[in-house]
């Protein structure tokens, strides 16, 4: 087993844990898959190169202050690309956020030009793990923030009050309206949630990988496959589902080909579709007699 | 209607023992009757006897746990739903499931499909046969081209007995076909049913309203919690005083 | 049962006559450049009607035409180069091919319901588009294909960029008019019937599957056409054609223009084609401002340009007679 492989590929797997994570947040909460979740991560990456890099604050605030930002966007994004159609089909909601992804990629362009950027890491160096393997600290810190992050807010979810609020609403919005829930206000926070957590994982990949604007698209391909992988709907499916395709593409990338890495996700994808469509941790979605 | 003799030789359907749970609830427990071409067949009972599971059982949109229902002899118990259908099982609903986004014209014309589908189309090749029903149906008004949201409720129930009738089943499913119509709807229902049996076709009908029931139709059965608990002439069933305490003694002041 | 005869609508006939003239005359009015646009545009729209046959009709939505699109012309590049066959033949093949392939693998993703279908056909477009990339005896891998042949039969040689657009719109013509014949066919009524309500058509003797899995082979075999098409008129391929952006494009572009009807697939690419050629210049800003136009469009008027005609149509004619709108 190739130690510095494996680390960097669950380290790439918590990325697409959070991007897949903040997808199923939203799944759950309006029953739409964002097609612009991918967007996300890499406004978010831009949004701390612009804190770290062009106003000069060190990393770790640059970073916090790029998830605020990001769960201003998200919110923004809420109101101008889903709300106005939450009551049309889905289709038309689908397309909305395609058209908003286009928005931010060509507003990152437009605000931050399209030559690649980078932001400074959170741990600097390298470590070497059991005499062998050399393993950057940047991804170890990955590993670590991510899953704290995603801890957090899977407790915000299932422990909090607030978290409930959000389920409650996520579950029979006409109920949860009922009971005199701000409807209004739980999507908004659902939506600045999941922008906020993808959106850090942009300011965390950067130093491994250039940010460029067109990042969105494969990310999110990534974060898809993962979440349907893991099991729609499910949280814990979409992190195992992150985690898995961080593996697969590390490791078929090194002993299969780099330019098959999609490829190999997707047939992974294709495979559990048709064998096991519920994926790893949900239920199938019934449909009403 | 009702004094129309019926074959009493071979059944064009037939239920035995079919039996179907829903975790703990029983919804249908060892239902057993036999359907005859030409009869109407009441299916009765308070709601949540059972009564659309049954249908629901009948046309394979949900598979029975147990039992055996059988077409003219054929055992199509394992069949999925569009096969029965070609088979002649076709069904109305309670809610009416219109094509909500087609004309008036595409939603009758998948009924005529339908027997197209089961190359049994002669009759629906005489030009007057729509106009027949849809007059029946008292739907002449309609235009055909008009999009069939601008259909009222009991319109679309009405336009779906139509269409299921188009297809020229052998079996006629009808879930509740009078339940939110006005008199003046009800009587075209009647008539519809009345053309259902001149035309030898075995109709199963569901129904709250006793009248209707007690005027059309040949043979009854009762449903309470899955169970039949009565089964005979509208009058026999009428007076069992099982049925009166499970169902009628309860309905009675609401029948009209 | 035939819908009532009803007389042609002179009115209608002026409109699709002058509609021809102006689509036959296009090749008199522009540059080759405009007119290389326009092809492409015509061959876009056999694309995105394939898009309303299955999602304006079928209410399936896939993301994997462009991986389609591409899987005819690597056949027609393949036959025509590799085998030698006439042009005709592999046009054929394209698309009974890439109609055939579409068929089975909709028999596969269409046993999995609502959103996994379009999980499913994510996962093919990306597949395709890998294979286009890497599967090098087939498709020339990274570098493509290049010097596919120009359409002929027999003498006949289709190499000038205006006898290509006479060719292709002769093409779009005879697809448009074979699916407004499917509108009011069994088939397309058995579509529209699984689209608005999946248990009453199977109430009615319509299986899901199988004609899911038809409405997607119809798909395979419009994108299998225009695939042929785009492989005689560019004579080169290249994996970086055939995306999932593409596809995407390919949506947008129907709901766009519509998908109550083949008309508004049309009008949506046209003018999404057009527009891009048109604001080349001011192409810095202009795909934000595409981007802010869909979601504008999808929020003012989310069933799109045919919708929005529509309901202006019927506000105009209730003005006029307001009395016989319901009619009892």
């Amino acid at each position: 087993m190739n130690l510095q492989l494996l680390v960097s590929g669950i380290a790439m797997g918590f990325i697409y844990a959070m991007v897949s994570m903040g997808m199923v947040l939203i799944f759950r909460a309006v029953n739409i898959v964002n097609f612009a979740q991918g967007e996300f991560l890499m406004f978010g990456g831009y949004l701390c190169y612009m804190f770290n890099r062009q106003l000069h604050l060190p990393i770790v605030p640059a970073l916090l202050l790029a998830a605020l930002a990001m769960g201003v966007v998200g919110v923004i994004f809420m109101f101008t690309s889903y709300w106005p159609l939450r009551n049309a089909q889905i289709r038309a909601i689908v397309v909305s956020a395609m058209g908003a992804s286009i928005v931010f990629k060509e507003g990152a362009r437009l605000i931050w030009g399209s030559i690649p950027v980078t932001v400074d890491r959170v741990v600097k160096g390298t470590a070497v793990i059991a005499n062998t393997a050399v393993v950057q600290w940047q991804n170890i810190a990955i590993i670590g923030i991510s899953f704290i992050l995603i801890l957090f807010v899977y407790l915000l979810l299932e422990r909090t009050f607030i978290g409930h609020i959000m389920q409650a609403t996520a579950q029979d919005r006409y109920m949860a309206s009922l009971v005199g829930i701000p409807v209004v206000f739980s999507i908004a926070l659902t939506f600045a949630l999941s922008a906020m957590l993808t959106g850090i994982g942009g300011g965390l990949l950067a130093p491994l990988f250039f940010l460029n604007n067109t990042m969105g698209y494969t990310t999110n391909a990534k974060a898809f496959a993962a979440v349907v992988i893991g099991g729609f709907g499910s949280v814990p499916g979409a992190v195992i589902g992150g985690l898995l395709v961080g593996l697969i593409e590390a490791f078929g990338g090194a002993y299969i080909s780099t330019t098959y890495q999609l490829v190999i996700i997707y047939v992974v994808l294709v495979f559990f579709l048709m064998f096991r469509p519920q994926g790893i941790f949900g239920t199938r979605i019934q449909e009403k007699a | 209607m009702k004094n129309g003799t019926v074959a009493k030789d071979r059944p064009v359907l037939s239920l035995s023992k079919v039996s179907k749970r829903f975790g703990g609830v029983v919804a249908a427990n060892e239902v057993t009757f036999d359907l005859y071409a030409g009869e109407v067949f009441g299916l009765i009972g308070p709601n949540g006897a059972g009564k659309t599971t049954l249908i629901n059982l009948i046309t394979g949109v949900t598979p029975a746990d147990e039992g055996e229902i059988t077409l003219q002899g054929r055992n199509i118990t394992q069949l999925p739903t569009h096969t029965r259908a070609k088979l002649g099982i076709v069904r109305t609903f309670q809610h009416p499931r219109i094509l909500d986004r087609c004309d008036v014209y595409t939603n009758l014309a998948v009924g005529a499909d339908l027997a197209g589908r089961r190359r049994v189309s002669s009759r629906n090749g005489r030009e007057d046969r729509l106009e027949q029903l849809l007059d029946l149906a008292g739907l002449t008004e309609i235009n055909l081209n008009d999009s069939i949201d601008k259909l009222s409720y009991g319109q679309q129930k009405l336009l779906e007995v139509v269409r299921a009738m188009l297809s020229q089943p052998l079996v006629l499913l009808l879930d509740e076909p009078a339940a939110g119509l006005n008199r003046a709807e009800m009587d075209h229902v009647v008539k519809l049913i009345k053309l259902a049996t001149q035309e030898n076709i075995a109709v199963l009908l569901i129904e709250h309203a006793m009248d209707l029931v007690m005027n059309n139709c040949h043979r009854v059965t009762v449903l309470n919690f899955g169970q039949q608990i009565a089964t005979g002439t509208p009058e026999e069933v009428q007076s069992d005083p099982e049925v009166i305490r499970a169902y009628l003694g309860g309905a009675a002041h609401a029948a009209r | 049962m035939e819908r009532a005869y009803r007389r042609l609508d002179p009115k209608r006939v002026v409109f699709t006559a002058l509609l021809l003239a102006v689509c036959l005359s296009i090749p008199r009015l522009t540059d080759s450049y405009m007119l290389r646009v326009f092809n492409i545009a015509w061959i876009t729209c056999l694309c995105v009607l394939s898009n309303y046959v299955l999602l304006g009709m079928c209410g399936q939505n896939s993301f994997a035409q462009a991986g389609l699109w591409g899987v005819g012309a690597y056949i027609t590049a393949n036959v025509v180069m590799k085998l030698g066959w006439p042009p005709l033949l592999a046009l054929l093949l394209a698309g009974l091919g890439t109609g055939l392939l579409a068929f089975v693998l909709g028999f596969a993703f269409f046993r999995l319901r609502h959103y996994y279908f379009t999980f499913a056909s994510v996962g093919l477009m990306t597949i395709l588009n890998g294979l286009f990339m890497n599967w090098t005896p087939f498709t020339g891998g990274a570098l493509g294909i290049s010097n596919v042949p120009s359409f002929s039969l027999g003498s006949f040689v289709v190499n000038t960029e205006e006898a290509n657009y006479f060719f292709i719109f002769l093409i779009f013509v005879i697809a448009y008019l074979l699916i407004k014949k499917l509108y009011h066919s069994p088939l397309g009524r058995s579509f529209m019937a699984i689209r608005d309500n999946e248990m009453a058509a199977n109430c009615l003797g319509i299986n899901s599957l199988l004609t899911k899995s038809i409405a997607f082979g119809i798909t395979g075999i419009l994108c299998g056409v225009a695939g042929a098409l785009y492989a005689f008129l560019a004579g080169y391929l290249s994996y970086q054609t055939f995306t999932y952006q593409q596809s995407t494009m390919y949506l947008i572009m129907v709901m766009l223009g519509g998908t109550s009807a083949p008309s508004g697939a049309v009008i949506g690419t046209m003018i999404i084609s057009l527009l891009q050629e048109w604001v080349r210049p001011l192409q810095n800003y202009m795909q934000f401002f595409y981007g802010l136009g869909i979601v504008l469009l999808m929020i003012v008027q989310p069933e799109g340009i045919l919708g929005g005609g529509r309901a202006l149509y019927e506000k105009w004619h209730s003005r006029k007679r307001p009395a016989s709108t319901v009619a009892k």
